[in-house]
């Protein structure tokens, strides 16, 4: 008995301990990339300066003089917010449709639905760049991303709305039904109501996804829609004459979507996993 | 029975928005792939538009199968989509088991690990190749550079210098030559979904009988074996849940690709795809097919695995 209260005394103080550490590993990359952006970038490579030197702004003041870091960043939250709000407006009535009101083949739809996100996007590379450059006129423009990240995410929305009407109660939804409310009403008054924190969450994780897209917003933009991950992908500095700047814009890119993951984690695991994992 | 035809209508739009978006582009790479399609080649003008007299049969399937680069391709895509599946599956069992405890600093310490699973992929792969790994300006580099001098220094002592002088010196690895940077690929990968796997184990640990575990207490179960005989099996379904996703998401992985390893040879298939398409259409769409094929392969292998849970 002695020598298991010795052990767990031990791993009372180790299990922190370890907890911490692999922690702090994991957090440290994103701990450089915030702490390089705070050098001059002639600072950022010279080993004397790795942990002192003198902490500068100007790697954020230069922002916009450098990337034209606010063009790309209201080019990533125009494409997100509305391929957001283009994914719920179809995928909430959708669901609803499936969780009240389904028929025998809404499991298999639902299936499909999602078996479409595992189309590899490269192996319609072409067709999507001719049809949108040479047929629809739509190349490098913000209502192409949009329309793109909204139907790339719509599997994922649709499953996570799905999962969360099912669990309000059917009679709740039938009693609006017997009052003579209508199917807008419905949603509306009744539905929207119960599973605000659902549709909420559904939105959050969606847009942190449409955020960090990095397939169709680089292959299907030049200048005018590009976004974020675009301006990154295209500065990616390999003789790191620029690790200052480049750390400077990378957090700006990556900073507050990390913040807003934060506040969704819970979420994450219910929409990742479509329910499945409780 | 209510009105069937509105729950229908409400779900058209989705349902056509979806169809579209798949069978148009999937139907044009199917047509391409047939045909002879050729962005620019000077003594065959008239392949640079698509058209059924350029009819080609299996002719870019059977020339994409003879080209080198796309058996590259799939065996690096494999190689790359199995090595970050299992790191993660293994760091994150771990890492969940640790971290589900409770201790002091609980909350920040789930704060700090899921953070790299927000990450844009684009940063990610700057940040790891330049910042971290590159083998002269990165941590990498300036690592082995202080390791160096630590050992110049001890080669100087009377005695154990004798002993350290028979070391060579280490040269830093890089991770832009086309074998390690597919390893540069799965590192900075695994950083990223790590978390992820940690997270649905952890909620699924959550979720564990607490009154079987303690009875196998009674039993005189060590840890070791509650963890193998009950931890694990009530971990088998989000496992399955971890891989599926990840299959998905890494079997078409690029921009970490594209960044590190532009023109290096360690291609996967997206990326040969990306390479075909700059001249080559009918072969990219070849390509696509066998990716698309790839892909059903395994989705149809993940889904009878998971498909019947997913439902209930």
């Amino acid at each position: 008995m002695a020598a298991v209260a010795q052990t767990s005394k031990l791993g009372k103080v180790l299990w922190p301990v370890l907890a911490w550490t692999i922690a702090l590993i994991f957090f440290f990359p994103i701990f450089w990339l915030v702490f390089t952006s705070f050098k001059t970038d002639a600072d950022a490579v010279k080993p004397e300066h790795l942990f002192f030197f003198t902490p500068t702004l100007e790697n954020y003041t230069n922002m916009t003089e450098n990337y034209d870091y606010w063009r790309f960043a209201i080019n990533s939250v125009i494409t997100s917010t509305f391929a957001t709000g283009f994914a719920l407006i179809v995928g909430v009535p959708a669901a609803y449709a499936m969780a009240f009101d389904p028929s025998r083949h809404t499991k298999d739809i639902l299936v499909w639905m999602l078996s479409t996100k595992m189309l590899p996007a490269a192996a319609v590379l072409y067709p999507m760049t001719f049809l949108t450059k040479n047929v629809l006129g739509l190349f490098d423009t913000h209502f192409l991303i949009i329309v793109v990240l909204c139907l790339i995410n719509l599997p994922i929305v649709i499953w996570m709305l799905f999962t969360y009407f099912k669990e309000i109660p059917k009679d709740i939804i039938e009693a609006g039904k017997m009052d003579g409310v209508s199917t807008w009403g419905e949603i509306k008054d009744i539905l929207i109501p119960l599973a605000w924190g659902g549709i909420a969450s559904t939105a959050l994780l969606t847009f942190i996804f449409c955020w960090n897209e990095a397939y169709w917003t680089v292959r299907l933009t030049t200048i005018d829609a590009a976004t974020l991950s675009k301006l990154i992908e295209g500065n990616r500095a390999p003789e790191g004459l620029f690790f200052g700047r480049l750390s400077a814009v990378s957090t700006a890119a990556v900073g507050p979507i990390v913040v807003l993951g934060w506040f969704c984690q819970k979420q994450l695991v219910q929409g990742l996993t479509f329910g499945a994992v409780k | 029975m209510a009105n069937r035809t509105l729950p229908r209508l409400l779900q058209t739009p989705a349902v056509v928005f979806l169809l579209i978006w798949m069978l148009v582009p999937l139907g044009m790479t199917l047509y391409f792939s047939f045909i002879r399609y050729v962005l620019i080649n000077l003594r065959r003008p008239e392949w640079a538009t698509p058209s059924l007299s350029n009819w080609r049969g299996f002719g870019n399937y059977k020339y994409v199968l003879e080209a080198k680069d796309f058996w590259m391709a799939i065996q690096n895509s494999v190689l790359i989509v199995s090595s970050i599946l299992i790191l993660t599956v293994i760091l994150g069992l771990m890492i969940a088991v640790l971290v589900n405890r409770t201790f002091p600093g609980r909350g920040i310490v789930r704060v700090l690990l899921i953070s790299p699973f927000f990450v844009m992929p684009a940063v990610n792969a700057v940040l790891w190749i330049n910042m971290i790994l590159d083998p002269v300006l990165g941590l990498n580099g300036l690592a082995v550079t202080g390791l160096n001098e630590v050992l110049a220094g001890l080669r100087d002592f009377p005695v154990i210098g004798g002993f350290f002088s028979m070391w060579p010196e280490i040269k830093p690895m890089s991770f832009r030559a086309s074998q390690t940077s597919a390893y540069a690929v799965i590192m900075m990968v695994t950083w990223q979904w790590t978390p992820f796997a940690v997270l649905i184990f952890m909620t699924s640990l959550q979720s564990e009988d607490e009154s079987q575990k303690e009875a196998a207490m009674l039993d005189g179960a060590n840890a070791w074996s509650q963890f193998i005989n009950l931890t694990v099996p009530h971990l088998a379904r989000p496992i399955a849940i971890v891989v599926m996703i990840q299959s998905i998401f890494h079997l078409s992985l690029y921009a970490e690709i594209e960044i590190v390893s532009r023109g290096n040879g360690n291609k996967n298939l997206p990326y040969l795809i990306g390479e075909f398409t700059s001249n080559n259409i009918g072969a990219a769409s070849a390509t696509g097919i066998f990716a698309v094929i790839l892909a059903n392969v395994v989705a149809i292998f993940l889904l009878r695995m998971v498909g019947k849970s997913l439902m209930d």
